[in-house]
């Protein structure tokens, strides 16, 4: 289990600045083991400095990153994958070398890191590519290389920084498809990303950071739970009033009748709207991320 | 460790393999081969001369590193032709007249003459013993040797250090720049990332200077100019080396601390330049030692660090150092490394992962 607690840093300011800058202000989270975490937040939110600092490219000015109930050291972190987000390779670095060369530093054996460097290439589709210079790869393809270097070591924990940022919709598949099988596979997962509907889709739980602080962290049905679930009823032709006393708001749109509502008897009020009209849709409507996001950084 | 040796071997590996390299070595190797033949190119003499009725002079004991080829003529109308067409530089006709064509070779000249004389007055029963010389100067009979040796080394060290130590900013950009250094942070030290590059670029600089002087020893044995070289040649080589080894691990470690400062390969020219220019200057520096490898100037600078990574050397190679001068001057060089590896890691660890602007090295020094 990987814990996030309280971590702060600010950074020098420059002479026009001198006061500095906050980066983060008390992140706190949690990550169990084959869980995937979505880190979402707006620009400058903090993100990339809280992964950085659990990386240990960063030294935060206090709090504490433990893992499996230890303060995280160096060697534990020599098997966790990291893909940061400005993305960095050896452009004239050949790709099996490249990756067999990570996966040395890594810890690796050289015959460890071979094999794991002919699987990667395999599985991530760049058999063709393998004895390619970095810089003769298309972009695609490169981000499927920094993919690999953060895998070939079989990494007990990965923390990615907005993986799928300028990826086509195959290769965002690819990449959540290799992460789904790692997290399976007991390790956890933390990526960021502005693709509220991914995270949505791929994470067991998220957390919200906005200027430096976490303000909502769970699962998504969690965060849900927080926010009120809204009821929203289609009627068509109602008789005039069928809403009267009821909360919440009425649209119209020509003759079809939108009641959004919450914190009511559900029941009541659809048997009201049958008596009404014709009721076209009934459902309970659960927020989306966005919604939520937006709610929480509001 | 282990890690240090990774980042290294990828470096030795990555640069012995470019093109560069190959060329590079190959070019200055055969520089250097061709240098050490150059005096028996152009500094062994040798003179085609004829005889028209007469006896051929014994110039050769007169002058023993000069080769002589003799022709015989019928007569003078053939002999002075061969002149014209510069098949000879001289004939001697009745053992009393020269033919050239134009003035005579002075030396040529002065030896005939000499050799005649002597020919002459030997034939008449006066025997004149031949001046003896004597040098007062230590080791004169080397001097040509070792200024020669000295210039050359003084060449080969500052191209290799200036190429190396440029290498290790290059690298570093590269890593800062790309950010590939924030994946190699993850499971490297800062201290095994800037060893193992500076280890592995250096490397591949001692790689090309024992090819250097390799090829410099046996191109010189070859040649002939070996018998000039002054004894304990192979105790030079072996100082040169380890000279060499102490002035790039100082100026790549500086070389790497400033480079990291930086973010864009455009940016490295300036921010070396108070790098550039001491290297610049300790090679001026001494090369003019090899012109006056005794004076008070090659004296003191043989002790001021990192000058006297060169000048040393240099001043071993051109005359006599005594010893306690060499392991003095070592141990302040020994100690200005130590400060540089410290200072210069401290600040390629807290600049490294800035990117951005450029760092002043003030603030970086500063900041906690
Ligand atoms: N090296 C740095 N120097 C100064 N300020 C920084 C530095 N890195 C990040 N910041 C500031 O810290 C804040 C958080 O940045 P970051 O963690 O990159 O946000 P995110 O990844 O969520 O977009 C931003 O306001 C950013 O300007
Ligand atoms: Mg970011």
């Amino acid at each position: 289990m990987l814990e996030i607690s309280d971590l702060r840093k600010r950074f020098a300011g420059g002479p026009d600045a001198p006061e500095g800058k906050v980066a983060l202000d008390g992140i706190s989270f949690t990550v169990r083991p084959g869980e995937m975490f979505g880190f979402v937040g707006a620009n400058g939110a903090g993100k990339t400095t809280t992964m950085r600092i659990v990386m240990g490219v960063l030294q935060a000015d206090s709090g504490e990153v433990s893992w499996q109930g230890r303060p995280l050291g160096y060697d534990d972190r020599r098997r966790f994958g990291y893909m940061p987000e400005e993305r960095g390779l050896y452009q004239k670095m050949k790709v099996t070398e490249q990756i067999e060369y990570f996966g040395r530093l890594q810890g690796l054996s050289a015959q460890a890191a071979k094999k794991s460097a002919t699987d990667l290439i395999e599985r991530l589709g760049l058999v063709e590519r393998r004895n390619d210079a970095v810089q003769a790869l298309s972009l695609g393809n490169q981000q499927r290389v920094q993919l690999a270097v953060a895998l070939v070591h079989d990494p007990a924990v990965l923390v990615l920084d907005e993986p799928f940022s300028g990826l086509d919709p195959i290769a965002v598949d690819t990449l959540a498809t290799a992460l789904q099988e790692r997290c399976r596979g007991g390790v956890p997962v933390i990526f960021s990303s502005h693709q509220l509907e991914l995270v949505e889709r791929l994470c067991d739980s998220v957390g919200i950071v906005s200027a430096g602080r976490m303000v909502a962290t769970g699962t998504v049905a969690d965060l849900r739970g927080v926010e009120s679930n809204t009821l929203r009823i289609v009627v068509r032709d109602p008789a005039p009033g069928w809403s009267d006393g009821l909360p919440g708001t009425v649209t119209v749109r020509g003759d079809r009748h939108i009641l959004q509502t919450a914190d009511v008897d559900d029941q009541e009020v659809l048997r009201r709207a049958m008596k009404a009209g014709h009721v076209e849709y009934f459902g309970v409507e659960q927020p989306t991320l966005t919604e939520i996001f937006k709610e929480a950084v509001a | 460790m282990n890690g240090l040796m990774l980042v290294a071997r990828r470096e030795i590996v990555t640069q012995v393999r470019t093109k560069g390299f190959v060329i590079g070595l190959l070019v200055t190797v055969l520089l250097v081969a061709a240098v050490s033949f150059l005096p028996m190119i152009m500094g062994g003499d040798s003179y085609t001369l004829g005889t028209v009725n007469s006896q051929q002079l014994p110039l050769r004991q007169a002058a023993p590193d000069t080769e002589f080829e003799w022709r015989t003529f019928p007569d003078e109308e053939a002999a002075k032709q061969a002149v014209l067409d510069g098949d000879v530089d001289a004939v001697l006709v009745d053992n009393t007249r020269v033919l050239t064509d134009g003035e005579i070779d002075s030396e040529l000249g002065v030896l005939m003459q000499s050799v005649n004389r002597e020919v002459k007055l030997g034939a008449a029963g006066v025997n004149i013993p031949p001046l003896q010389v004597q040098s007062v100067g230590a080791d004169a009979q080397y001097e040509g040797a070792r200024t020669g040796i000295a210039v050359v080394l003084v060449l080969v060290l500052f191209m290799l250090l200036m190429g190396q130590v440029t290498m290790v900013a290059m690298g570093v950009v590269e890593e800062k720049g790309s950010r590939i250094v924030e994946i190699l942070l993850s499971s490297l030290r800062p201290w095994q990332l800037l060893g193992g590059k500076v280890a592995g670029l250096g490397v591949v600089g001692l790689i090309n200077m024992v090819a250097i002087l390799a090829a410099g020893l046996l191109a010189a044995s070859a040649s002939g100019l070996a018998a000039d070289f002054p004894p304990g040649i192979a105790g030079l080589v072996a100082g040169v080396l380890v000279w060499f080894v102490l002035g790039y691990v100082f100026f790549a470690t500086l070389s790497a601390a400033l480079a990291s400062l930086v973010s864009r390969q455009e940016e490295v020219n300036t921010v070396l330049t108070p790098l550039t220019m001491t290297v610049m200057l300790t090679y001026f520096v001494s090369f003019y030692i090899t012109t006056d490898p005794t004076g008070t100037l090659a004296t003191v600078m043989s002790f001021v660090p990192p000058f006297s990574s060169m000048v040393m050397p240099v001043r071993m190679a051109a005359t006599e150092v005594p010893l306690w001068q060499v392991g003095v001057s070592m141990a302040a060089m020994l100690l200005a490394v130590a400060v540089v590896l410290a200072i210069g890691a401290k600040v390629y660890a807290r600049a490294v992962l800035r990117t951005g602007a450029r760092l002043k090295l003030t603030d970086v020094l500063r900041a906690k």
